[in-house]
């Protein structure tokens, strides 16, 4: 149970043992960093200040769904310029337009703002070459390109919100032909909010692409001496995983988004019908003859990875900190890393099952049918995996457990609420209605959301050398669990009973005599409108149930209990032998692996916990012998 | 310290890292082309219009194909050049490559521009017709006047005042003009229209902008007076002063001429009392609906309210908003003829629109569109009397351009030539394709003329041989060739016959549409290959001498980006230009 | 990268070769597009044109892929990866094509004889 340096609360100096004794100045070493950890960093900070953006949003349109006739409060609207608000609320009330808009970008800044660069760029850039062995990623000047992309294309997104034709607002999906002359009464497109959109767009894939070359190429090349396939830790395998979804599927996304820009400014029909007619602009002036369901294939291709892009960081990091907690290894290591692998490849075959209504023949849709309902398969694996390692474990339950736990029955509602959706003829009553939000909701806030916060809890102290307080930690934990559940159940119930998805009016057209009638569940819309107040409140105070947490984390960079040693939890993977923080390099010692990553309470090791990096006494042999070389 | 395996393999994998990272990186791009692979795939097999064949010249796509062949060969020289430590040799051989690089995109560019100034129109009965547009201008009358004489070169001034016969005249009596939305470059351009017809816009009516509610008079009386009071101190020569010296308001009197700078200040106002108006009202609105909360005393939660109840503040705001108008009208002395471009105006019953929701009211006057036609294109005709069960045939004869005598006399020697095909081929057991039967193309245009000249009658078999063949014309159609200029008829369509037009840009239909992003994604990938192998020529001196492994290593990788960017073209030519 | 540099010397008339393969090729495929005494199915561009055209095609970049890109000699890794790129390049854009091309229900695209029958649009 030894580490292999010392510990020293330091505060990022990286005077390390006499190799290079280059002082960096302070914009190359915080600003312009090619070093992965201060990438990682900066990719997180930002990305929660996306999420919070995001979330501010989800208030507002909240506050339309539950009192859809009243004024914006004075607390949610405060802050907002006279101009905006005369220009984007009638009478101080959210209209259609500014639901639509904030309903889009909600969407766009959660996915693509905040979770994608929080679970895979932040935590994955941070962790994953600690957890290698490797010094920093293979391409780090690559990497700082990724991060600095990825700002622009996110303050691209902001600032759309300013523009006289304001952000984009044809949902997140953007969907042609809407999306294709949606603010196209601006004459200059590129003040248009929808083009500004696909232009960050184009930046924000960009950014990913240059990152997932990133993490492939690191993670087969600069393994460490002795790190075999099947002694990775499985947050590397899932990173693994995550980039390759990565890079092949936003490609098509960027295709989609070029031909959307090219039929946006060059004026082309790519996905414009013949005969397109709208209110506001008559007959359109365009050649025709295009496909708005070529624009969904293309953008479903990437929308069905981009799922488990969100979802695999956050089983990555739950799936370190259970055997951690639990003193035991990872149950079914190697189903995991088969079912992780599977999940991927099918992920890629699955992605017309959002598009159960566009018409498409029998045999096809019976094809996706069937590869959904198989990719849920390989999901129950990584599930069931983590929850049976659950099973006779010594849990502690300090913060990250807590989160952890939580993630495993909150990820699972989601999934098993997924299941009905994969079947084309019950999609036919569920689609675009508030249980397909309940659904994805469910995986992506107390799922994955839950697991990223366990992951920030759990590698926070490497970070920084403080713990988080455990106080504020519970102050944050409880509340969300209870508002998350409050605010995205009854989207299931109503959801099936009918309730249409981004209608910005709660529903009151719900109220009017046509409602009478009962769906197939036996159910009306009308008796479950009064839910709309309940799951608003929910949402406000889900957003005053995060204060905690912002506080904690900027108050335990100071004041946090510093850590002992630089193995706080008594893990067994390599990040936990650096110093703390990692210097410049990461290792003080020549890193050799000699065993798997989840060597915890073996009954022929005295201590507690066997790490990946200890050297095995000379009596003993080393673990299973290196594999042949993988060429 | 340094990062392991940047140009020594690693031992089990057998590679360095940036081969790795390249081959990952080429898979991604098989995803991005593919995906418009798939595109075109999918736009072709669903059009519901005739997808052009062979529309493209062959040649310039050709030389390109052999150019980049011959760039892929080089680079592979350049490499192996390094590995063998030739310096001389790398560079002259990175040196062709290149330079093959920048002939691709001249080519590439010579294409792309005389397609750009190429012209299509769609007539409303589907006849499409492609060529140059001829010049034009409004005579001292107003009236459109098209040149199609192919006479001497046109003056400076001559060039100034004339524009493409392609577009909209309409006798504008009076503009009007969203504040928010006018469109400065369309004002200035409204402008300068006006002013070489010697005419000025002026403000319709006196208006007044109350940009906050304490310069409102309270009093309609008041109001009237202080107007007044405003309009005739204007009249005795003051310069229109601001509404009470306030900074807020601002007063443009009657007759103003229309500047830039007056639209600006006008909205400037004119926001200042929307955002003040917004928030008035939205007080007001909370405050009623905090009274009908606490009136009966239940907690309402709204949708139910939404039942009838509608709480709407309008009653209660009288004389606490601000007043300003959104739109400013400005009319002529007497109707001016404007002319603009026929994409940017959608014509209506006595007035007409531009993009910017600038309103013109007025007359459209006579806008025909004047074409030297180098292609008939009778596809989609013959596509819609299929589907509707009539005989094509018929159907065109019935057509607008038949009127023309000397499209009929062509569409004789079609139908002579196409029967002589026809002919030939049913001793092979084949017909002729859609193309032949139904598309003029300016070959055939020229060998008619050419046929003309020579005193041939209709359906001589020597005909097909008069057709310019691969290496005329390596363009497209070439307006400037004075033989051309006779073998293209002119003609002039009426406004209400044209139903969509376009250059050949993306606009015009989804195979251009395609053709221009595929290429023109192509293209930046070969100026990016291009200037990466340009910087290894010329800038890295230093690395071989320091090390020149990694720098043999180093090219080999954007070597084989290059390859990629030839494989891609490999697959796109065929593509585009031969099916 | 691990060819040495007999290896590379050896290979340079191969290349050359190679590139006048492609030339040839590349003129096969435009006389069999252009040229009428090489129509070999109906007149005019039709399934034999493209099926031709898309295999000459492929056979060039194969060569350009195996010889210049030196994929014939590569690591398996390389193999792995960028197949995995082909795999699901074609999975998107055959999967993309068929999902209108559904035998039991259209039929025949053009003509629709299958259960549905959709009514071709007026284009106004």
């Amino acid at each position: 149970m030894s580490s292999a340096s010392e510990a020293h609360a330091s505060d990022g100096h990286h005077d390390d043992h006499g190799d290079h004794h280059h002082e960096l100045p302070f914009w190359k070493k915080y600003i312009f960093s090619t070093d992965h950890k201060m990438i990682g960093i900066q990719y997180g900070i930002t990305a929660l200040l996306f999420l919070a953006f995001g979330f501010y949003l989800m208030m507002v349109m909240r506050w339309s769904i539950a009192y859809p006739h009243e004024p914006l409060p004075g607390w949610m609207s405060w802050f907002l310029s006279d101009d905006w608000k005369a220009r984007w609320l009638q009478d101080g009330k959210v209209t259609g337009e500014t639901y639509n808009m904030f309903g889009a970008m909600h969407g766009t800044i959660m996915v693509f703002l905040g979770i994608v660069p929080l679970g895979f760029a932040a935590f994955g850039n941070f962790v994953t070459p600690l957890q290698i062995g490797a010094i920093d990623m293979a391409f780090p000047k690559l990497n700082m390109a990724s991060y600095w992309l990825y700002l622009l294309g996110g303050l691209v997104m902001i600032g759309s919100f300013f523009v006289e034709s304001g952000a984009a607002k044809s949902g997140w999906t953007n969907y042609s032909p809407l999306a294709g002359f949606a603010d196209s009464q601006i004459v200059n497109q590129f003040l248009a909010g929808q083009t500004q959109w696909l232009l960050g767009m184009v930046f924000l894939i960009s950014s990913s692409l240059l990152g997932a070359v990133n993490f492939l190429t690191t993670i087969i090349n600069l393994r460490a001496r002795g790190l075999t396939w099947m002694r990775l830790p499985f947050f590397v395998w899932a990173m693994l995983v995550t980039g390759f979804l990565l890079l092949l599927a936003f490609p098509p996304l960027e295709v989609a988004a070029l031909m959307q820009l090219m039929d946006r400014t060059a004026g082309s029909s790519f996905f414009m019908p013949s005969g397109l007619y709208t209110k506001t602009a008559g007959l359109l002036e365009a050649s025709g003859s295009g496909s708005p369901l070529l624009y969904q294939h293309l953008f479903w291709f990437l929308g069905h990875p981009e799922v488990y892009v969100l979802l695999l960081p956050a089983i990555a990091c739950v799936a370190e900190i259970i055997p951690t907690n639990t003193r035991k290894p990872l149950w079914g290591y190697k189903s995991m890393v088969y079912a992780v692998i599977v999940l991927g490849f099918l992920s890629f075959i699955v992605w017309a099952h959002h598009m159960y209504l566009t018409g498409m023949g029998p045999v096809v849709s019976n094809f996706f049918q069937t590869t959904t309902v198989l990719i849920s398969i390989p999901s129950v694996i990584l599930l069931t995996s983590m929850l049976i390692s659950l099973w006779g474990g010594s849990i502690r339950f300090n913060q990250p457990m807590l989160w952890a736990a939580a993630f495993i029955p909150m990820f699972g509602i989601g999934g098993l609420t997924g299941l009905p959706l994969a079947f084309n003829l019950v999609d036919l009553h569920l689609h675009d209605t508030y249980y397909v939000i309940g659904h994805f909701h469910y995986v992506v806030a107390p799922g994955v959301l839950f697991g990223l916060f366990a992951g920030i809890y759990h590698w926070y102290p490497k970070i920084t050398g403080r713990h988080m307080s455990n106080f504020l930690g519970h102050l944050h934990f409880w509340p969300s669990l209870i508002f998350m559940n409050l605010l995205f159940f009854p989207m299931l119930v109503q959801g099936m009973a009918g309730f249409h998805r981004r209608w910005y009016n709660g529903g009151d057209a719900y109220l009017s005599k046509a409602s009478d009638s009962v769906n197939i569940f036996g159910n009306t819309v009308a008796e479950w409108l009064w839910l709309n107040p309940v799951m608003s409140w929910a949402a406000w105070l889900l957003a005053a149930a995060q204060i905690p947490f912002f506080i904690n984390f900027w108050t335990s960079i100071w004041w946090g209990k510093k850590i002992k040693n630089d193995n706080p939890w008594d893990a067994t993977t390599l990040e936990w032998s650096t110093p703390t923080p990692p210097p410049h390099g990461n290792f003080t010692y020549d890193v050799n692996v000699y065993r798997g990553p989840y060597e915890y309470s073996r009954e022929d090791h005295e201590g507690d916990f066997y790490p990946q990096w200890e050297a095995p006494k000379r009596d003993e042999p080393a673990e299973e012998p290196a594999k042949k070389p993988v060429a | 310290m340094e990062i392991p395996y940047t140009f020594t393999a690693r031992k089990d994998t057998g590679l360095f890292n940036s081969k790795i990272g390249i081959w990952l990186f080429l898979a991604s791009e098989v995803m991005l082309f593919g995906g418009l692979f798939s595109g075109y795939v999918f736009l072709r097999l669903y059009a519901d219009y005739p997808w052009p064949e062979r529309a493209l010249p062959v040649l310039p796509g050709l030389i390109n194909t052999f150019v980049l062949i011959g760039s892929s060969v080089t680079v592979v020289f350049a490499w192996a050049s390094l590995k063998m430590r030739q310096w001389g040799r790398f560079q002259f051989f990175m040196g062709i490559t290149i330079f093959c690089a920048v002939i691709f995109m001249v080519l590439k560019g010579l294409e792309y521009n005389a397609k750009w100034h190429h012209q299509a129109v769609r007539l409303d009965d589907f006849t499409i017709l492609e060529g140059h547009t001829h010049k034009a201008e409004l005579d001292e009358r107003g009236h459109l006047h098209i040149h199609h004489e192919h006479g001497a070169e046109p003056t400076e001034e001559e060039k100034k005042r004339q524009f493409p016969a392609n577009v909209v005249v309409v006798e504008a009596e009076e503009i009007n003009f969203t504040l928010v939305r006018a469109h400065d470059p369309y004002v200035k351009d409204i402008l300068a229209k006006a002013k070489e017809r010697g005419a000025v816009p002026v403000l319709a009516d006196n208006a007044f902008f109350y940009g906050s509610p304490k310069d409102l008079p309270i009093d309609a009386a008041e109001r009237k007076k202080l107007e007044d009071q405003l309009i005739k101190s204007h009249a005795s020569g003051k310069e229109a002063v601001r509404f009470g010296d306030k900074k807020d308001s601002l007063y443009i009197p009657k007759d103003t001429q229309l500047t830039v700078d007056l639209l600006d200040r006008a909205e400037d106002v004119y926001l200042e009392a929307r955002a003040i108006n917004g928030e008035v009202r939205t007080k007001v609105l909370r405050k009623l609906w905090k009274d009908a909360r606490e009136a009966d005393k239940e907690d309402l939660p709204n949708f139910k309210l939404a039942e009838g109840i509608q709480i709407d503040p309008e009653e209660h705001l009288t004389g606490l908003v601000a007043e300003a108008p959104s739109a400013l009208t400005f009319t002529f002395e007497k109707p001016v003829a404007l002319h603009f471009k026929r994409s940017l105006i959608r014509e209506g019953e006595g007035s007409s629109k531009l993009k910017d929701d600038t309103i013109i009211k007025g007359a459209v006057a006579s806008s025909p569109m004047g074409l030297a036609v180098d292609a008939v294109d009778l596809r989609w005709v013959a596509q819609r009397a299929h589907e509707q069960g009539k005989d094509p045939k018929t159907v065109i004869e019935g057509l607008w351009i038949m009127e023309n005598p000397e499209f009929k006399e062509i569409w004789e020697r079609h139908s002579a030539q196409l029967a002589i095909l026809t002919e030939e081929l049913k001793k092979d057991g084949r017909e002729p394709t859609e193309n032949d039967k139904y598309r003029i193309d300016w070959q055939d245009l020229v060998a008619f003329h050419r046929a003309h000249e020579k005193h041939l009658e209709p359906g001589s078999p020597e005909v097909a041989d008069l057709r310019p063949g691969m290496f005329e014309g390596i363009t497209g159609p070439n307006h400037k060739i004075e033989e051309n200029q006779h073998a293209f008829f002119s003609i002039d369509i009426p406004n209400e016959k044209v139903g969509f037009e376009s250059l050949f840009t993306p606009k015009w239909n989804n195979y251009y549409a395609i053709y221009f992003t595929l290429t023109g994604l192509h293209g930046l990938h070969v100026v990016g290959g291009a200037l990466v192998l340009a910087y290894y020529m010329f800038f890295s001196k230093g690395l071989y001498r320091r090390n020149p492994e990694w720098l043999a290593n180093r090219v080999e990788i954007g070597g084989l980006f290059w390859h990629f960017v030839d494989l891609v073209w490999i697959f796109l030519f065929p593509i585009l230009y031969l099916m | 990268m691990a060819d040495s540099v007999e290896e590379i010397k050896k290979a340079q008339k191969l290349y050359i070769l190679i590139g006048l393969v492609l030339f040839v090729f590349t003129v096969v495929t435009v006389a069999v597009a252009t040229q009428p005494w090489l129509d070999f199915g109906a007149h005019g561009f039709d399934k034999a044109d493209m099926t031709i055209g898309l295999l000459i095609a492929t056979v060039k970049a194969t060569l350009v892929g195996a010889i210049f890109m030196h994929l014939n000699h590569e690591k398996k890794l390389v193999y792995w990866v960028f197949g995995l790129g082909i795999i699901m390049g074609i999975a998107l854009m055959l999967l993309t094509a068929l999902s209108f091309a559904d035998p039991i229900k259209y039929g025949n695209p053009k003509t629709g004889d299958g259960f549905y029958n959709p009514e071709i649009p007026e284009i106004n």
